[in-house]
């Protein structure tokens, strides 16, 4: 190793090394910056969430609650918690994509933390959940939905949705690194997402659903995040619900960023 | 360390596939090693192995003395890849490419933005460097490829394919920046399907195929492994080539090859070269062109594979 530090070595060296969060705040800027020169995104975002709360308060609200109106009231906030909670598989999606380019390759073959590159991802894309509840939140309100708690109230909601949709994402993260196709993400999506999403209170009560699921309803986390959003919206202070949904999202870090890192070693030797 | 890279008994299976059969490789610091094969021959396998990107099944291969295994956060450090396919995020600018791999190899914003366009500038993209890579040309994505490779120079460069689907023009270009950044003390692997590019670029080479490395050397040793010169003759008049075959058959025991309307006559040495050209002379044979050539590597591969390379076959099929 005696002539290990020849010419080249010297000639382009950074002082200081950036931590894995710094690294990631680069990654999530490289994702942002994709927005700039596409601007049509920002309204891609949009969609999922904004057409869940639109079609079904106005064509199924009435006929579960009597009116479109008091539907809304009930179930509009959650109904967006719903909607961006679907839209979490872009996340599942985007990786999928940023590793079949080449550009991931040269990432990973960098000495660049794996974390940051994952967390680079989740983090833009929580930019652009916070995007999609600004806009559809507005939404809601301009069709007459108001809350009794405030501002604060709101701003509780908008903390749990955003917290949870940041736990969820890195169960996007394992189905991107892991999925072998883009159909099958989207079969997730569909098969998982979903039904989880009906077999809450976020538009039913839960008595109304069939005893049977009714104690699956009661552990579901989006129930958790739903009855924490209401509570947060009638002015109140969450108290079990929120303890649960803090639970469920501390166990989604808990299991799944191990489990994507592993997931992205294992990439590295199959 | 006497190699900046060395390689020995790689294997690597994926599934009943042998994309690695034992491949050993060295090259010294400085230097720039030529990994020369077909399509599907194993030089992809072999550079993410020593790009920490696969992990090898048997076998070991250094970086540097870093072992890529054990010590592959080092070997990150000190080693950069220009994939197959551009490692670029197309939805950035030129610029915006080479500042976040700045940012994350540790540079500074100003420092970042500084070093990505000395490089826009030394790679002459300068006019598209605000523009998205979605729409360069492939030989502007190369040189932005290999500019990313360099923002923090590495000890080592891994070019995997780097002109192929080129203009000439392009390669040339991307030889020559190749050829600056190993005058700079880079050691340079280089895989090709280019026989052309292993002789223009490399100081040895290793012939890969089927997941076995079946010949390495220099250029000029591997030429002679095909032995002696090519005199090569083309007629005025095409109808005289089965004239001049017959001449070739009977003063060096080979009729050679025909192609392109010139005929190739292996020869020992020169001396035979001479004979031959005297009695073509004699006999009346007109000729507009004919030359002393060393084998080119293309012949090397034919002797030693007993197939072409997949870049051949097709100029085969339109002749």
């Amino acid at each position: 190793m005696t002539t290990a530090s020849t010419a080249p070595a010297a000639a382009t060296t950074w002082s200081t090394r950036r931590g894995a969060f710094a690294q990631a705040a680069s990654m999530t800027a490289r994702s942002l910056v994709s927005i700039r020169n596409q601007p049509a995104q920002l309204v891609e975002f949009l969609m999922i969430p904004l057409m869940i709360l639109l079609s079904i308060t106005f064509f199924m609200g009435g006929q579960m609650m009597g009116s479109w109106q008091a539907f809304l009231d009930y179930a509009g906030p959650a109904l967006i918690a719903m909607g961006l909670f679907f839209a979490i598989t872009t996340t599942g999606l985007g990786l999928f994509s940023d590793l079949k380019s080449g550009v991931f390759d040269r990432l990973t073959a960098m000495p660049v933390s794996r974390f940051a590159l994952l967390a680079g991802r989740v983090a833009a894309d929580m930019v652009k959940h916070t995007w999609a509840l600004l806009i559809v939140g507005g939404v809601a309100f301009a069709i007459g939905y108001r809350s009794d708690g405030g501002a604060a109230g709101v701003a509780g909601a908008a903390a749990v949705i955003l917290l949870f949709l940041f736990a969820c994402s890195w169960t996007m993260v394992l189905v991107g690194l892991t999925a072998r196709t883009e159909d099958q993400i989207q079969t997730w999506m569909i098969s998982l997402l979903m039904p989880l999403a009906y077999t809450s209170t976020i538009f039913v009560e839960k008595e109304t659903l069939p005893e049977a699921v009714q104690w699956f309803a009661a552990v579901n986390p989006l129930t958790s995040l739903a009855e924490s959003m209401r509570v947060f919206l009638d002015g109140g202070t969450p108290g079990t619900e929120l303890l649960t949904l803090l639970g469920w999202c501390a166990a989604l870090f808990a299991v799944f960023v191990p489990l994507s890192l592993r997931a992205y070693r294992r990439r590295l030797t199959s | 360390m006497r190699h900046a890279i060395e390689v020995r008994g790689l294997v690597k299976s994926f599934g009943e596939v042998r994309a690695l059969d034992g491949v050993d490789l060295a090259a010294a610091p400085g230097t720039v090693l030529g990994l020369l094969g077909p399509n599907g021959a194993g030089k992809t396998t072999a550079v993410r192995v020593l790009s920490t990107l696969t992990a090898a099944d048997a076998g070991t291969a250094r970086v540097l003395g870093l072992d890529v295994a054990s010590q592959a956060a080092q070997v990150r450090e000190r080693l950069s890849l220009t994939g197959q396919y551009a490692g670029l995020d197309d939805a950035l600018t030129g610029e915006q490419n080479l500042v976040l791999i700045a940012r994350l190899l540790g540079a500074s914003r100003s420092r970042a933005r500084a070093r990505a366009h000395e490089l826009i500038e030394r790679f002459d993209l300068a006019h598209a460097a605000s523009r998205p890579v979605e729409g360069y040309s492939g030989g502007m994505r190369r040189r932005l490829d290999l500019a990313a490779s360099i923002v923090r120079r590495p000890e080592v460069l891994v070019l995997d394919e780097p002109t192929t689907g080129l203009d000439p023009s392009s390669r040339g270009g991307l030889w020559a920046v190749v050829r600056e950044l190993v005058a700079e003390g880079t050691t340079v692997l280089l895989t090709t399907q280019y026989l052309e590019e292993a002789d223009q670029l490399a100081d040895s080479i290793a012939v890969i195929d089927a997941g076995r490395v079946i010949a390495s050397g220099t250029p000029s040793q591997l030429k002679q492994t095909v032995g002696g010169l090519v005199l090569r003759m083309r007629p005025v008049r095409p109808e005289a080539l089965a004239q001049l075959r017959d001449l070739a058959d009977w003063t060096v025991g080979a009729g050679g090859r025909e192609e392109d309307g010139s005929l190739f006559v292996p020869v020992a040495h020169a001396g035979e070269a001479t004979a031959l050209m005297s009695r073509v002379s004699q006999a009346g044979i007109d000729l507009s062109a004919f030359g002393l050539d060393e084998p080119t590597l293309d012949e090397v591969f034919l002797t030693l594979t007993g197939h072409r390379t997949g870049a051949d076959e097709k100029t085969e099929v339109a002749a």
